[in-house]
């Protein structure tokens, strides 16, 4: 951030509160259209949450959240991770991220450090797995691509290497930590 | 596409489902969405935050510096040169990436081995720093250790990850 206004000082230094205005005004933008979004999908997810289906996908899923995230995770937490993860597999990622964010809070420690949990969340959540990359094949659609579906085995071949390689590679790290703090 | 017919088939068994279990889905509806203007107001502050850095970022020249450090390394890493620019930005902003991705179709053609490759990076890959500020604004954490590292190695990974499979498919 420093060294980026260091270079626009010297470069164009009109252009340092246009930017910084113009960025703003696209977030309240985005914002806005977020609300629109989270109140739809936060509205169908409290639907699902009442019919107790949430806890039925958390009893599912629990194997892969508990070998994930842990097992001292209480029940509301878990069935948030677990919509969590299903929205992601299914590419919804705007009914992600509300989910993410309260499984997120349930997580916290409140000591305002980073657990093991939280670190794994975030890092799932950034590997983005999913079954069909439908906003980048509605894109190839539009430029008129031949072969839209042509990407769908390579980005998953692509998500679950990089996933198991990841999550290994983060395992490993709580391992040797924990030995560590020993 | 099959895929437009996901979603209204999951809301419409959803509907269902809840009808059946006599849960009220109107209440339920108007409860949840109300918490999405509070879910915003916390979140605001710092998405202003991160449009403000990624505007800094890209538009100081930073970007391009970084673009052309990054290009050689890239390139025996097997990713086109030609799309470091779209590496270097994904992590910081989505609608960034989508940008470029667009502007790749434009220039080497939709179908062709570029085009393929970018559009596996970004569907393989998240904005890394959006999530993560995103994700920890209601917490109580304020330094993330070791995620953003990681999240970053695994953004490369599944780049370089990408670029391979687009060849042997």
């Amino acid at each position: 951030m420093l060294t980026g206004i260091i270079l626009m000082i010297f470069k164009s230094p009109d252009l340092i509160i246009s930017s910084m205005m113009s960025a703003s005004e696209s977030s309240v933008n985005l914002c806005i259209s977020l609300l629109a979004i989270y109140a739809v999908w936060l509205g169908l997810l409290k639907i699902l949450e009442n019919t107790g289906f949430n806890k039925q996908l958390a009893k599912w899923l629990s194997p892969i959240i508990g070998f994930l995230f842990g097992k001292n995770i209480d029940e509301y937490t878990k069935s948030q991770i677990a919509i969590n993860l299903s929205s992601n597999i299914l590419g919804l990622g705007n009914a992600a991220t509300p989910s993410a964010i309260k499984a997120m809070q349930g997580l916290d420690p409140k000591t305002g450090k980073i657990n093991n949990s939280m670190t794994m969340l975030m890092i799932v959540n950034c590997l983005s797995f999913q079954l069909l990359p439908t906003t980048i094949m509605g894109l190839m659609v539009a430029s008129n691509s031949t072969n839209p579906s042509g990407i769908i085995l390579p980005t998953i071949c692509t998500s679950i290497l990089t996933g198991v390689i990841i999550i290994t590679i983060t395992k490993l790290i709580f391992k040797v930590r924990k030995k560590h703090d020993k | 596409m099959i895929s437009s017919y996901i979603l209204p088939i999951l809301i419409f068994i959803m509907l269902v489902f809840a009808t059946i279990k006599k849960t009220k889905p109107y209440n339920s509806f108007v409860d949840g969405a109300k918490e999405s203007i509070n879910l915003i107001v916390d979140i605001f502050a710092y998405i202003v935050a991160v449009f403000i850095f990624i505007e800094i970022f890209d538009k100081s020249g930073l970007c391009d510096i970084l673009t052309k450090v990054l290009s050689p390394v890239f390139n025996v890493l097997g990713i086109p040169t030609e799309l470091t620019k779209l590496v270097v930005l994904k992590p910081f902003s989505g609608s960034g990436g989508l940008a470029i991705l667009q502007n790749v179709y434009d220039i080497y053609g939709v179908d062709s081995y570029i085009a393929r490759c970018a559009s596996v990076i970004l569907a393989s890959s998240d904005t890394v720093f959006y999530v993560s500020t995103v994700y920890f604004s209601k917490t109580s954490v304020k330094k993330l250790g070791i995620a953003i590292p990681i999240a970053l190695c695994a953004t490369l990974l599944s780049t370089i990850l990408a670029c391979l499979f687009c060849k042997i498919f």
